[in-house]
């Protein structure tokens, strides 16, 4: 009785299996044989790095890059946030396989092995990867690939906007020193010492000794301690205050008026807030970020700076990096240096709609840089400036679309205090420091300077003996 | 012999209060006459029954945010089970979490809520980093002594978790989470400042080509073999030795074990010892098993959560070795394959949510079982 009881239970749960697997399976059948109907809007694929949504810099500005090209170019974006390292490939090759995805783009270095890998499997496909290498991964692994023609590295020149805020910096010291202070240095706190951050490094010292030039050109005399002092150095080789190396006949320079330090990580936000301290101690008007999420480090010791001596508004600044970080702490972030990411992903969908994405790979070699005055095929394509009022709103945007998504405070206070407050401090100093960052910026667009690149062990010994 | 009836007796006592039948059939074997489909059929059912309470759970979720759970489903099963690489990654996903989903259930078989394969997944990723990444060694030899130092580190950092347990006492559950908090950052302290990769500050140095396994598609490798004869290795020890027998009868029932003479300390040690062997293959699986990167990142993102997925695997799989494969391979089509609803638009967080009530409920009669167990038990 027992025995068939359980064959009949067996039947059930047999019959139970097979009716799911053809349920499932007839369902399956009729979604795939609806075939498409209409023709379909073109679409971009953007899969973030594990920031994701809310991080209210690269990530975010990527997305932001995206919604642009959506209003401006009619295309659809969708959006892929990885949650973990594994999910790169996965997510680009999702974009590669739908037939309507024209381009890819994989935000941040992190993504550069995977872009390297999808591009290679979907050579119909186009990939852009932001801030990425990966046809420097190509080129080592698959020589004969490089520069493969479907994959574009979208990179910024950095070196251009650390001179413009190095600039500011250095005009700021002079400036208050005018008035009675006594502020001998700027600073700079990177994080781990890698190529790119050379870039910034001394792009950031180039920018000081072009401002107490320019300081001395128009005022005809030395900026007040930083542009004279004798601290900085003595020897053979000096001379009032300025270095005169034999490298360079002729020529002198601002050596040693910028404080820096490598912290050696790009996460450690205490390591921030020790390098930045000293810093401050010695009497570095501002302080440079150049490792993420370190700023806020930096912006703990000028908090408790300010706190301490009750300032409502600095010195001491720092300066922000990559989107416009003015907002974080209005009245003492007094410029930011912008990488416009979301430029990069816009220019790349405009490439591949007009059909120029590939041209454009093979020309450069599969990388494309975005700077000050950067032209590419006749269109003008800029990726690099220091922040102003104007763009103020697009970023105290995202920190609102950012409160929403992470359900948190985000925003210090209202956007027209943060408004109100950072066009204060602009306004507080001198016109000519902003008007000195213009001229630099506009004689870097027409070529008349130079900003030296430092990537390489050879030429960041050479700028570093240079400019200390 | 007073001391065993009166064990006999709460033993069947409990069992008569919950599973009449099953108490009833046992003491006179006559359930070996039905088979083994018999044995299996009521955990199917209750798998296939949770699986259709979970979707339809999902579904409801995904209705409450006005999203089309049809399309978003088929979506899933189409990116996954319809797709070659579809196939191919969902089980590379499955291969680490059926290894930390087996040293979850090896702990509940001997009565133990180990917790710990979190953080001996770390510590057996980041021996794997060193073996693989920095010491040269000829092929063949190197893949095998990465494979079993990352399987030995990992089991390492589970011996003071049994030294505490067997003689003074502590929670396993206390001593693992806090072994797993220490392991994380000891494992982001030696990547940042010794096991770097020069020029790519972000992760740890990547497994030497000699070190790695072969690829089979995707991000598949020939790893999923380890895996699998690690877990079948495992099976023989719990089903087919005396060793495994005494690891399963103190589990079920503690008070037997020790009158018949099984070593309390021994069986601490060896049950957490193997869990931490698996757990540390399943760190090392993501390093010389898993392109692209074939290393671990600073923030540990590609080893992290896959020793809290394992619990919910081995309760999928009744902590039952061979139930393990297959829930690891569910739960893995069920974390790639939710990229594809967040394709068509579902938020991703929601996406993650739809897989936790799929996951919850078809962990829910394993837990059930447990926590009756261990509350009605009296353990």
């Amino acid at each position: 009785m027992r025995e068939i009881n359980a064959i009949t239970k067996v039947g059930v749960i047999v019959i139970t299996i097979i009716l799911i697997i053809a349920v499932v399976g007839g369902v399956l059948y009729w979604y795939t044989s609806i075939g498409p109907a209409a023709p379909r809007k073109v679409k971009i694929a953007v899969v973030s790095d594990i920031g994701g949504r809310g991080d209210l810099s690269f990530n975010d500005m990527a997305f932001k890059g995206g919604d642009e090209a959506e209003r401006d170019f009619g295309i659809e974006m969708v959006e892929l946030v990885s949650k973990v390292e594994a999910d790169y490939v996965p997510n680009l090759e999702i974009g590669a396989k739908d037939p309507d995805v024209k381009l890819i783009v994989g935000v941040g270095f992190l993504l550069s092995d995977a872009l390297v890998q999808v591009a290679l499997k979907y050579p119909d496909k186009n990939f852009a990867g932001i801030d990425t290498y990966s046809q420097e991964i190509v080129k080592e692994k698959y020589p004969d690939k490089y520069p493969l023609p479907n994959l574009m590295d979208i990179k910024f020149e950095e070196h251009k906007g650390s001179a413009l805020v190095g600039a500011v910096g250095c005009l700021l010291a002079a400036y208050y020193n005018e008035k009675g202070g006594s502020y001998p240095y700027i600073g700079g706190v990177f994080g781990i010492e890698i190529p790119v951050l050379w870039k910034f490094e001394i792009g950031y010292k180039w920018g000081c000794d072009w401002a107490l030039k320019w300081y001395e050109k128009k005022f005809g005399r030395k900026a007040p301690i930083i542009g004279e002092d004798s601290r900085y150095g003595s020897g053979p080789n000096w001379k009032d205050g300025m270095y005169c190396p034999p490298e360079t006949p002729g020529q002198c320079w601002y050596k040693g008026r910028v404080l820096w330090t490598y912290t050696g990580t790009f996460s450690d936000i205490t390591k921030g807030y020790e390098a930045a301290k000293p810093m401050y101690a010695k009497g570095a008007i501002a302080v440079y970020n150049i490792a993420g999420p370190l700023g806020l480090g930096i912006n703990q010791a000028v908090r408790e700076i300010a706190e301490a001596r009750g300032l409502k508004m600095g010195p001491p600044f720092w300066i922000g990096v990559d989107a416009n970080q003015d907002w974080i702490n209005p009245g003492f972030v007094i410029v930011s240096m912008m990488k416009r990411v979301d430029k990069g992903v816009y220019y790349a969908t405009k490439l591949v709609l007009e059909g120029k994405f590939r041209d454009v790979v093979k020309q450069y070699n599969g990388v494309l840089t975005l700077g000050i005055g950067t032209t590419v095929m006749g269109t003008p394509m800029e990726g690099i400036s220091a922040s102003t009022l104007k763009d103020l709103d697009e970023f105290i945007q995202m920190g609102i679309e950012a409160e929403k998504l992470v359900g948190k405070k985000v925003l210090p206070m209202s956007p027209e205090e943060i408004k109100s407050k950072v066009k204060e401090m602009r306004e507080s100093v001198a016109s000519w420091i902003w008007d000195a960052l213009a001229e630099l910026e506009d004689k870097i667009r027409k070529g008349e300077v130079e900003v030296p690149l430092a990537f390489t062990k050879d030429a960041i010994d050479y700028w570093r003996n240079i400019l200390g | 012999m007073a001391k065993s009836s009166k064990n006999f007796q709460k033993f069947y006592h409990i069992y008569f209060l919950f599973n009449k039948t099953y108490v009833w059939r046992r003491p006179f074997g006559e359930d070996r006459m039905l088979g083994t489909f018999s044995k299996l059929k009521k955990p199917i059912l209750e798998t296939l029954i949770a699986i259709l309470i979970g979707f339809i759970g999902g579904a409801v979720l995904m209705i409450i945010f006005r999203y089309d759970p049809i399309t978003a489903y088929v979506a899933l099963f189409q990116g996954t089970l319809l797709s070659v690489d579809g196939i191919f990654e969902s089980l590379a996903n499955a291969v680490p979490l059926m290894l930390t989903g087996l040293t979850f259930a090896i702990g509940v078989r001997s009565g133990y809520f180990n917790v710990g394969a979190e953080g001996q997944a770390y510590i057996g990723a980041m021996g794997a980093v060193v073996l693989a990444g920095s010491i040269s060694l000829p092929p063949g030899i190197h893949v095998l002594a990465t494979t079993l130092f990352a399987m030995i580190v990992g089991a390492l950092w589970s011996l003071p978790v049994s030294a505490l347990k067997a003689w003074r006492g502590v929670h396993e559950v206390v001593s693992t989470i806090m072994l797993n908090w220490i392991a994380l950052y000891l494992v982001r302290y030696l990547i940042e400042y010794y096991y770097y990769e020069p020029g790519r500050a972000e992760r740890a140095l990547p497994a030497l080509p000699t070190a790695r396994y072969d690829v089979i598609g995707a991000s598949l490798t020939t790893f999923i073999f380890v895996a699998i004869g690690f877990i079948v290795l495992t099976y023989f020890i719990l089903w087919r030795t005396t060793l495994g027998y005494e690891l399963r009868l103190t589990g079920s029932n503690p008070e037997a074990a020790r009158y018949v003479g099984v070593n309390y300390v021994k069986i601490v040690f060896l049950n957490f010892f193997i869990g931490g062997l698996a757990a540390g293959l399943a760190g090392a699986s993501q390093v010389i098993g898993r392109p692209p990167a074939w290393t671990i990142y600073k923030t540990l993102g590609n080893v992290i959560n896959l020793g809290f997925n394992g619990i919910g695997v081995a309760l999928i799989g009744r902590n039952h070795p061979f139930g393990i494969i297959f829930s690891s391979i569910f739960l893995g089509i069920l974390l790639y394959g939710s990229r594809f609803m967040q394709y068509l638009g579902v938020d991703p967080d929601l996406t993650v949510a739809i897989n936790g009530i799929i996951v919850l409920s078809l962990s829910l009669p394993e837990l059930y079982s447990i926590i009756r167990k261990h509350i009605v038990g009296g353990r």
